[in-house]
């Protein structure tokens, strides 16, 4: 369990931080929906990112 | 029977000192296991004595130390061994203060997302500005991975910074949830014994063996839990501190 969490931890974070990133971003430049959907797929694909690290050298693993 | 799994996470001031504009601020049960937990900190450390052949409290103490020593050089390397204070006060605050959470009654500081996230952002800035005053404008070549095509690199140097800025989130999360879902299991299955026994009687008193058993086996987990969340806690600060130590790797 304590596992799953901290991967799972990994991607909520970059998808919800990528989403208000978006979210602020389209209501400071009133630029929406653009800015939402392109940061929330980067806060995807940076959470993928940080899963696939911290998969790879987390004590869990070794 | 009532149970309420959330109600053991509940902030009760104990002792209210005054007002800040409309915040009130107080001496609550999370300020009082804080202190608890940095109590028995320092009596491990202080009180342990420091004689050539270690008794119990020594061998803790000297363990703990060892651990984290090894640890930091381990990830960080040598030059690491300059945060040991910080990261062995991480460790120590956050492993204590979980163990204490275990024991029944108590509170965990540690399941409330504003103190892991204190943690996590002192950390974050931590390797943020020793990162700058240390290497200048060469930390952020961390953001530049080496080998990729320049078409691409605007791309994916966004999708580094953007994952440099998740790390305090992520690191504060992983904590937080591990020990508020531990500890709400635990309490769901406790619950479950009361209930069996008051619905359904004699019969269900021995049914409640079943998640009594369960409960008991939770515990256990939880132990190891509460220890490894600290250990994956401290890990992390010292991979974190390495980028700021040696950015380029």
């Amino acid at each position: 369990m304590a596992r799953g969490f901290q991967l799972s931890s990994e991607l909520i974070a970059g998808v919800v931080v990528g989403a208000a990133i978006g979210w602020g971003f389209d209501k400071l430049l009133s630029t929406s929906p653009f800015g939402l959907i392109v940061f929330f797929l980067l806060g995807f694909v940076a959470g993928v990112v940080n899963v696939v690290r911290s998969a790879r050298m987390t004590p869990g693993n070794r | 029977m009532k149970i309420d799994p959330i109600h053991q996470f509940n902030i009760e001031p104990i002792i209210t000192l005054g007002q800040i504009g409309k915040h009130t601020i107080a001496i609550t049960n999370s300020t009082v296991y804080m202190f608890v937990a940095v109590g028995i900190i320092g009596l491990l450390m202080l009180a342990s004595g420091r004689q050539l052949i270690p008794g119990r409290m020594q061998s803790i103490a000297e363990i703990s130390y060892e651990f984290v020593a090894s640890t930091i050089r381990s990830t960080a390397g040598p030059e690491g061994m300059k945060f040991f204070p910080l990261i062995f006060s991480l460790f120590m605050f956050i492993c204590i203060s979980n163990l204490v959470g275990i024991v029944p009654y108590t509170f965990t500081v540690s399941s409330h997302i504003i103190v892991t996230a204190a943690l996590a952002l002192l950390v974050f800035f931590t390797v943020l500005i020793y990162g700058v005053y240390k290497n200048g404008l060469k930390f952020f070549s961390i953001f530049m991975p080496k080998g990729v095509p320049g078409y691409i690199l605007p791309l994916v140097m966004f999708i580094e910074i953007l994952s440099f800025l998740l790390r305090p989130v992520s690191h504060s999360v992983r904590l937080f949830a591990n020990m508020l879902a531990g500890h709400i299991a635990l309490k769901v299955f406790a619950g479950f014994v009361g209930m069996l026994g008051v619905s359904l009687g004699a019969i269900g008193w021995i049914g409640g063996v079943m998640p009594l058993a369960l409960t008991v086996a939770l515990t256990a987990l939880e132990l190891l839990v509460a220890f490894l969340q600290a250990y994956v806690f401290a890990i992390l600060t010292c991979i974190y501190l390495n980028d700021a130590i040696h950015p380029g790797h």
